[in-house]
Formats: C-alpha cells, sequence, structure tokens
C-alpha cells in the first residue's frame, strides 16, 4: 500500500518512514504543505499521514485545498494540536483520523489500514474473493487454508487488487500502488508480477482485459 | 488630622459635612450673641436714663421739703429686678423696695452707667442728678435680667437648629451614602468577578469622577490579559513543541525494535538518541525563556563585550570545527557595554550556535565587534544559505523554523535572543550578508 507522509520535522518523518516501511507500507515523505497538495492531486495514495504544522502551506488549508479538488484519499491527520475545537476543525476540513502525537506506530499502521479498507467499501480487515484469502496487518495469503509466500510487490498487487475487486485497475495504477519515489519499476514488472500471482493462486482469479489493464472478480469465471 | 478621619468615604464626608453645619451654626450663634447684646444694651439703658429722667422731673416738683422716705409699693411681680433711689440734699428720699439705703453707685458725674455689686448680685446703675445738682437719682436694673432676655433670644432662635441637627445629620448621611453608590457599586461588580475575567468593568452612570479609576483598571485588566494570553499561548505552544520530539523518539525506537538488519537497527537507536538531546534541548530553552520571563530586570554591569564574545566564541568552536567550518572573530579592541553577562552569553552563544548549526560544512562564519557612533555593535554573519525576506519577517515568531534546513532546531532560540535584546535595549537587525552572501545578524548597543 502506497501512502504519503507530510512531515516537516525530519527526525519524526525518518522514524514514520522507516516504521511505516516494516509493516509494508510504501511510504512517500514529503515536508511541506505545497508539495502534500500537489502529490495528493497528482497520485492515487491508498492513504495520508498529514502534519498540521508544515511550512509554506499549513496542514488544514492544505487539506482543505485538496478536499474542494476532490481527492478521495483518506487523510490521517498526525498532530500535536489536540484541543477539542481543532480536532473538531481538522475532522470537518476533511480529515478521515485525527491522531495526537507521539504515536504508536503499530496503532498508525492499523488505523492507516482501517482508512484504506473503509474507503474502499470493506468492512473487515480480511480481505477475500474465492478460496484467496489476505490479512493486510499480519501480511499473510492463504489460498483454501494454506499459506502462500508471496514477495512484497506480489503482496502490495494482490492487496490493491483485492481492495478494488470488481474494478479494473491499469498498469499505471498498479505500478503507482507498489512503487514509492525513487524506486526502479521496470517496464513489465506488473506483467510478471501478476504471473507470479497466477502460478501461486491459480490462473481463475486475476483476468486480463487487453489494452486496459487487469480485473479480480468476486466470483470465479466458467 | 487627616489620620483622624474615618477609613470609610461615607464617614468622612458625613462628619466634614456636619462639623461645617456646626461651625457655621456657632458662629451664627456667637454674631447673634454680639448684636443682641448690643441691641438690649442699647434699649434697656434707653429705658433706665428715661426712667432717672422721670424721677428728676418729678423729684423737683413735689418733694421740695419732704424729709422722710417714702418706700415705693412694688407693683409688678417684675418690679424687684428694677431699684431705684432718690436722694435730696444727700438725704435718701425716696426708693424702691427692693432698692438699698446707701446709693446705688458712687457719685460721680451725671449720666452714668455703672456696673456695680450690690449684695452680690449685679446691676446695671443709671445715677443722673437734677438742674440744682441736689436731687440725685439712680435707677438700677438687675444684669440677671438682661442676661435671661439675652439667653431667651439666643435659645429661641438657636434650639429650632439644634433640633434640626440630629435631622440634618441623618439627611447628609443618606446623601452621602446615594451619593458614593456608584463606588460602592464598583465595589460589588469587582468583588464578582471571576477570577480570570478580564474584560473592561462597566459600571452603570458612572459619576465622571470614577472614570478615571475605571479608566485605569481596564487598561490594567487589558495588559494583564494580553500577558495571560502570551504565557498561556507560550505554555500550549511549548508542549505541542515538546510532543514533536517525543513523536520522533518514539517512531525511531519502535524503528529500532522492529529492524532486523542491525546496521538499520544502529541508524534509527542514533536516531534515537539524536531526538533525546533536541527533546533536551528544547527544555533547556523553554527553561532559560521562562527563567527571563520571571526576571523582568536582570542586574546589569559594565563589561567587555569583546572578551566575552571571544569566550562564547570558542565554547561554540568545537561544533563549528566538527562541520568543517570556520570560525573567526574580529575583535581587536574591548568594546564597553552595559548588560548581563550570563543573558549576553546566552545571546551571542545562540547567534553563533545558529550561525554554526543552518550553515552548510565548511562554511564561513565571522564574529565581529566594533564601537560605530557611541554604540557597541555585534555582528555575526555566516556564507550560509541565508533567509528569504518571508523568513526573515517571521523570524522571532515562537517556535518558527525556516524551511529547508535540516538542522532540527526548535526555534526558540530566536525568542531568547530577541528577548535578550529587549531587555538590554539592544537593536536587532537582519539583513543578507554582503561580505560572506549567508544572514548577517546585527545586534547594536544604545549609543552612549
Amino acid at each position: 500500500m502506497r501512502i504519503l507522509l507530510a512531515e516537516d520535522d525530519l527526525l519524526l518523518g525518518d522514524g514514520l518512514k522507516a516504521g511505516l516501511q516494516q509493516f509494508g507500507f510504501q511510504v512517500d515523505w514529503v515536508r511541506d504543505g505545497e508539495a502534500a497538495e500537489r502529490e495528493l492531486r497528482g497520485q492515487p495514495y491508498a492513504a495520508a499521514v498529514l502534519d498540521l504544522g508544515l511550512p509554506r502551506k499549513d496542514g488544514l488549508d492544505t487539506l482543505a485545498a485538496v478536499r474542494r479538488a476532490r481527492v478521495t484519499t483518506p487523510v490521517l491527520v498526525l498532530t500535536a494540536r489536540d484541543a477539542i475545537p481543532d480536532r473538531i476543525r481538522g475532522l470537518d476540513t476533511g480529515a478521515d483520523d485525527y491522531v495526537i502525537k507521539p504515536v504508536d506506530l503499530h496503532e498508525l499502521a492499523a488505523r492507516l489500514r482501517a482508512l484504506v479498507r473503509r474507503a474502499h467499501g470493506q468492512p473487515q480487515e480480511i480481505l477475500s474473493v474465492q478460496d484467496v484469502v489476505l490479512d493486510p496487518a499480519s501480511r499473510v495469503v492463504r489460498k483454501a487454508g494454506l499459506p502462500v509466500a508471496l514477495s512484497t510487490r506480489e503482496f502490495d498487487l494482490l492487496h490493491a487488487l483485492l481492495l478494488n475487486a470488481g474494478h479494473v485497475l491499469t498498469r499505471e495504477q498498479l505500478e503507482q500502488h507498489i512503487y514509492s519515489w525513487g524506486q526502479e519499476v521496470e517496464s513489465n514488472a506488473v506483467e510478471v508480477h501478476v504471473h507470479n500471482l497466477r502460478r501461486k493462486l491459480g490462473s481463475g482469479l486475476i483476468q486480463t482485459v487487453r489494452g486496459v489493464g487487469y480485473i479480480l472478480l468476486r466470483e470465479a469465471t466458467q | 488630622m487627616t489620620r483622624r478621619l474615618p477609613r470609610s468615604l461615607q464617614g468622612r464626608l458625613v462628619l466634614l459635612v456636619l462639623s461645617a453645619v456646626l461651625g457655621v451654626w456657632l458662629a451664627a450663634a456667637a454674631l447673634t450673641w454680639r448684636d443682641v447684646n448690643h441691641e438690649l444694651e442699647e434699649l434697656l439703658d434707653g429705658h433706665l436714663a428715661q426712667a432717672a429722667a422721670l424721677l428728676v422731673v418729678q423729684q423737683a416738683q413735689e418733694l421740695q421739703d419732704d424729709d422722710q422716705t417714702i418706700d415705693a409699693p412694688p407693683l409688678h411681680h417684675y418690679a424687684p429686678r428694677v431699684a431705684f433711689q432718690v436722694f435730696h440734699e444727700g438725704q435718701l428720699v425716696l426708693r424702691s423696695a427692693n432698692a438699698p439705703e446707701a446709693p446705688m453707685s458712687s457719685p460721680g458725674k451725671s449720666g452714668r452707667f455703672a456696673t456695680v455689686n450690690i449684695d452680690g448680685n449685679d446691676w446695671r446703675v443709671f445715677a443722673t442728678y437734677g438742674a440744682e445738682r441736689d436731687v440725685q437719682v439712680y435707677v438700677g436694673e438687675h444684669m440677671r435680667s438682661r442676661m435671661s432676655i439675652l439667653w431667651a433670644v439666643l435659645r429661641s432662635t438657636m434650639w429650632p437648629m439644634a433640633l434640626a441637627l440630629p435631622l440634618l445629620a441623618l439627611a447628609v448621611w443618606w446623601s452621602v451614602f446615594r451619593g458614593v453608590s456608584p463606588l460602592r457599586r464598583l465595589g460589588r461588580t469587582l468583588a464578582s468577578r471571576r477570577p480570570d475575567a478580564l474584560d473592561a468593568v462597566k459600571v452603570d452612570a458612572a459619576p465622571s469622577e470614577m472614570q478615571p479609576v475605571m479608566d485605569a483598571l481596564n487598561v490594567l485588566f487589558g495588559r494583564i490579559g494580553v500577558l495571560l494570553e502570551s504565557e498561556r499561548r507560550f505554555t500550549a505552544d511549548a508542549a505541542h513543541e515538546l510532543r514533536t520530539p517525543i513523536a520522533a523518539i518514539r517512531a525511531q525506537a519502535q524503528v529500532a525494535l522492529g529492524e532486523t538488519d542491525d546496521l538499520m537497527r544502529r541508524l534509527a537507536l542514533q536516531n534515537t538518541l539524536q531526538g533525546c538531546d533536541r527533546a533536551a534541548h528544547l527544555v533547556e530553552q523553554l527553561l532559560t525563556l521562562s527563567r527571563m520571563e520571571a526576571d523582568a530586570a536582570p542586574s546589569m554591569t559594565e563589561l567587555d563585550l569583546a572578551a566575552l564574545a571571544k569566550r562564547t566564541a570558542a565554547s561554540v568552536a568545537p561544533a563549528a570545527l566538527a562541520r568543517n567550518q570556520t570560525l573567526e572573530l574580529h575583535a581587536p579592541d574591548p568594546v564597553r557595554v552595559r548588560g548581563n553577562e550570563a543573558l549576553l552569553t546566552v545571546l551571542v552563544r545562540n547567534l553563533v550556535d545558529n550561525a554554526v548549526r543552518y550553515s552548510p560544512p565548511s562554511a564561513r562564519i565571522r564574529v565581529a565587534l566594533s564601537v560605530e557612533g557611541g554604540s557597541a555593535i555585534l555582528d555575526v554573519e555566516d556564507s550560509g544559505p541565508g533567509m528569504s525576506d518571508g523568513d526573515i519577517k517571521r523570524l522571532g515568531d515562537r517556535f518558527f523554523r525556516a524551511l529547508g534546513s535540516d538542522e532540527s532546531g526548535s526555534g526558540l532560540g530566536w525568542s531568547i535572543i530577541r528577548r535578550i535584546a529587549a531587555v538590554h535595549g539592544f537593536e536587532l537587525q537582519v539583513a543578507r550578508s554582503s561580505a560572506l552572501g549567508g544572514l548577517l545578524v546585527r545586534v547594536a548597543s544604545p549609543q552612549s
């Protein structure tokens, strides 16, 4: 899952990025409000962690601008401002969650997963289609009850397809889901990962929509 | 005098007004006494003289040859108060019943008034002689009767006043009570305010004399409000600013816990330590600021700013060397200023420390001291990236940090620098360094 982290404090930003990466997130880190707005408007992030005291553009202004631009990416506000009016203003401006610093990394990761799940209309943490079950928290995938070993990229790709089950995802969208900035994307990376997933989970799961992208159907095709 | 007056305004006013009334009343009584006394004397003396004249005339006509003494009968119960004697050729020929046999007054010039004491009573006596000086007439009047008339007149004018005095006192008390009611209202208003209420005091229909007091109070409340607000904001800001370093420490520690790669774990642990140092530094700065705010007027002495800058630069030099930066000091002559040594040390260290922190490795940092037009000048400039005009404007906002600096400052250094400069009356200027291209901070003492 690729998320945007907007935090101007170097040490905290570094810690959050490294910590969230341990939980399997792909993290893009920006350090000011303008960059955060630009990235959120330009990329389909699964979620964003937004500090409010950002330079160049305040976090709330950034959030308001992003929501005005009809960007629906779930946003978790992570801030030192704990007054009730601040929280209310944050949520009313368009935040999906409001967390006070300091935060436990496990909790932050769980909240982010919950935000992503809800944004995709999934009531439960554990995603499943046919006999394939994916647990985002423990990053375990099972087919017919047996664990299947997947690489990080394969897991992220399957996670993205499961979250958007029934919808076509283009190759570019999938690339954006599984790669953060600075990571080399090979031209046929998505095809390779899909091929591997089909090999490990069966060919009936992921369908190719020729010239468009891939889709994961809720019910197996005949 | 003032010390003896009652403490309450009401008591003071009542006492003063009543004293004034009493004074005027007594003065009026004294004047009345003097006037009535004078008029009464004229009138009664006139009567005495007239009675004597009648007796002289009567004696001359009727009692030419009688040698016996006739005692005139008392006719009215007032009669004992007046007495008369008629002597003919030295013989008492006629007298009132209450008159003695001896002449009431010593013989002397005719037409004389005298006050004499006869048997323990004061008498006003008029003596006169007939034309041939053989008839002597004395007419006397009891002095006490005069006094009683005088007292009667005085009583009749003073009694109503004396009766009115308690009523007047009540009226004065009530009027004063009404008059000072705005003061009592102000007192009640102030007493019933919540301790944290700092809005302007309002008293309905406050008299103009109270306006200066209320204005002064409201100005005071305003000042306290501003002070409290800045205090409150500072505390809130400070608490918030501590959250970020703590969040960073926590995140880095959790990263270290979750890291399997040894090198990465050590990196995270180093970051954790760095976060602790930063939090400690922030706490140190907060304490410096709060200490300074508690001590508004630190003790000032004459000191050599050049020597102080040299010592401080020496203490920061290791940090500059570690970053491969050049730190130079130009202070050829002593620079005398008046200031607090501890605070000025903090000021200089913060300035030089900022220059070291926010300039890249191998940058040049120059500290120069000079005297221009009687004003001591401390320049700290660097070859770092400098600041945009907008950032220079925001510099000194508490916790403001310029964007793009990788150094983890709290933004409190500038608050401290500004505060110390203000305490000393020093002027603070921030500009682009023309010599080194980075930031130039100039501290100038007032001209001596």
